[in-house]
């Protein structure tokens, strides 16, 4: 698995839209023929995608929200914003 | 019914039958819906409305050709109201940047485009029309939109040997997604069977061409290619299940549980312009008749893949057998598959046609 550099600014794609679901009141991503239901952590993470914030300051607000490590969370963080790129979902720039 | 119903996720509205195009593999049914039969404007609001409603997440706009309706971007902007995820499957024939920009206005999300190979003049050839220099500028559009972009090309006998040059294309023009779609034969594409049906060694050919694009492509381009059920042991997992995630309305506001089911002559099909979309989802019969495991037939009722495919495709085996409760026939396990493997056997030394006079070129309904 491919670590996202410090510095990448994530940022989700054009193609991809955050909303809240109708029927469960949860979060759910959605893009051509597909939705991703977003757990607690699926959805801080995909929030903070805006292009605006580095991987690294994303490791960052997710440590201090959850009250954990850096180093602890930082390969959870890493690990699904390979996934969402893995299904073209973020933006390919860095 | 008294077991939970399940929750649809994705609508498609197939807003008209109308089509600037010819395709000899068209899905829509050979009796297509006549201009004048068309669900209204308002009756498309509220089924978007009531589908919503219901827990559909996703629509796609389709046909025919959508940009045939002149209240297409009232219909994108009614969905998008609801929070609906909106997708426009076309052929980009009637896509100005003017109309692409009111599209995006409306809240627009993602725009499909077929294309029928790489080179023109097959892909005119196929289409029945010269349409294929201007899909080339439409995508170019899209993209300059900053829209998301799919590619589709349906592939069959006489194009399915240009596969990397469609890939090749996909990537030129920025497509984020492209579905090769093996054709499917229902419609007008079955009655054209024996000429679209790819020989085995063409698939073999095809497979790894495929696979080998997903891999070089990943998180640039999603890339689609399922080997087509003639060609393999099990069945599709028709529609993930018979009434468990998807709804279709077609034109005349006919409610199938699959874009093919017209194929099925036992069932009868409810109306939204009488029945609200949530009735029909959860109490009509056309719905429940195969809905969940328990009606599956023998071999199905005991087989380990019974939640895996639920039988197949329901369509298939009505063609085929003139019996939509049977197995479907490209299953390894149905006493019919012999039947599909006379059939294709027969197509491995069949010519490849793209001439009018051999192939049934879709033609449109009168208004």
């Amino acid at each position: 698995m491919q670590l996202p550099s410090a510095d990448m600014r994530p940022k989700l794609s054009a193609r991809a839209r955050l909303q809240t679901d109708k029927v469960t009141g949860k979060p759910v991503l959605l893009y051509p023929e597909g939705v991703l239901m977003l757990n607690p952590t699926g959805h801080a993470i995909a929030s903070l995608c805006t292009g605006e914030m580095t991987f690294q300051e994303i490791v960052v607000k997710l440590a201090e929200r959850y009250k954990i490590s850096a180093e602890q969370i930082s390969p959870q963080v890493a690990d699904y914003l390979n996934r969402l790129r893995e299904k073209n979902l973020l933006e390919t720039q860095p | 019914m008294n077991r939970a119903t399940p929750r649809p996720f994705s609508l498609l509205a197939e807003i008209t039958h109308r089509c600037p195009l010819h395709c000899p593999y068209c899905s829509n049914p050979l009796q297509l819906a006549a201009h004048t039969n068309e669900l209204s404007t308002d009756d498309w609001k509220r089924v978007l409305r009531e589908a919503s409603e219901l827990g559909v997440l996703h629509v796609g706009f389709s046909g025919g050709e959508p940009l045939q309706r002149a209240d297409l971007v009232r219909l994108v902007a009614a969905a998008r109201e609801t929070g609906l995820y909106t997708n426009l499957i076309t052929s980009s024939l009637g896509l100005t940047r003017p109309r692409l920009d009111d599209l995006k206005r409306a809240g627009l999300d993602s725009i499909q485009i077929s294309f029928q190979s790489d080179e023109e003049s097959l892909a005119d050839r196929i289409a029945g029309t010269s349409a294929h220099a201007k899909k080339l500028l439409a995508a170019q559009m899209v993209r300059d939109a900053g829209m998301p972009l799919t590619i589709n090309t349906v592939l069959h006998r006489a194009n399915i040997e240009r596969l990397e040059q469609i890939i090749g294309l996909a990537e030129r023009l920025g497509a984020e997604r492209l579905e090769l779609a093996n054709t499917q034969y229902y419609g007008w594409a079955f009655k054209n069977r024996a000429l679209l049906l790819p020989t085995r060694s063409q698939i073999e050919t095809a497979v790894p061409i495929a696979g080998a694009a997903k891999k070089r492509l990943l998180g640039k381009m999603e890339v689609l290619f399922v080997v087509p059920d003639y060609y393999s042991d099990r069945p599709k997992p028709c529609m993930n299940g018979w009434g468990q995630k998807h709804l279709t309305v077609n034109p005349a506001g006919e409610v199938l549980p699959c874009p093919t089911a017209h194929e099925i002559k036992s069932l009868r099909f409810d109306n939204v312009r009488e029945k609200s979309l949530a009735w029909i989802w959860r109490e009509s019969e056309s719905f429940n008749r195969f809905r969940g495991t328990e009606w599956l037939p023998e071999p199905c009722h005991d087989c380990e893949f019974r939640e895996v495919d639920f039988g197949g495709c329901r369509c298939q085996a009505a063609l085929i057998t003139d019996d939509a409760a049977v197995t479907d026939p490209a299953c390894q396990f149905s006493p019919h598959r012999t039947t599909l493997t006379e059939f294709v056997d027969a197509c491995q030394n069949g010519k490849t046609s793209v001439v009018a006079s051999e192939l049934l070129f879709r033609h449109n309904a009168g208004t």
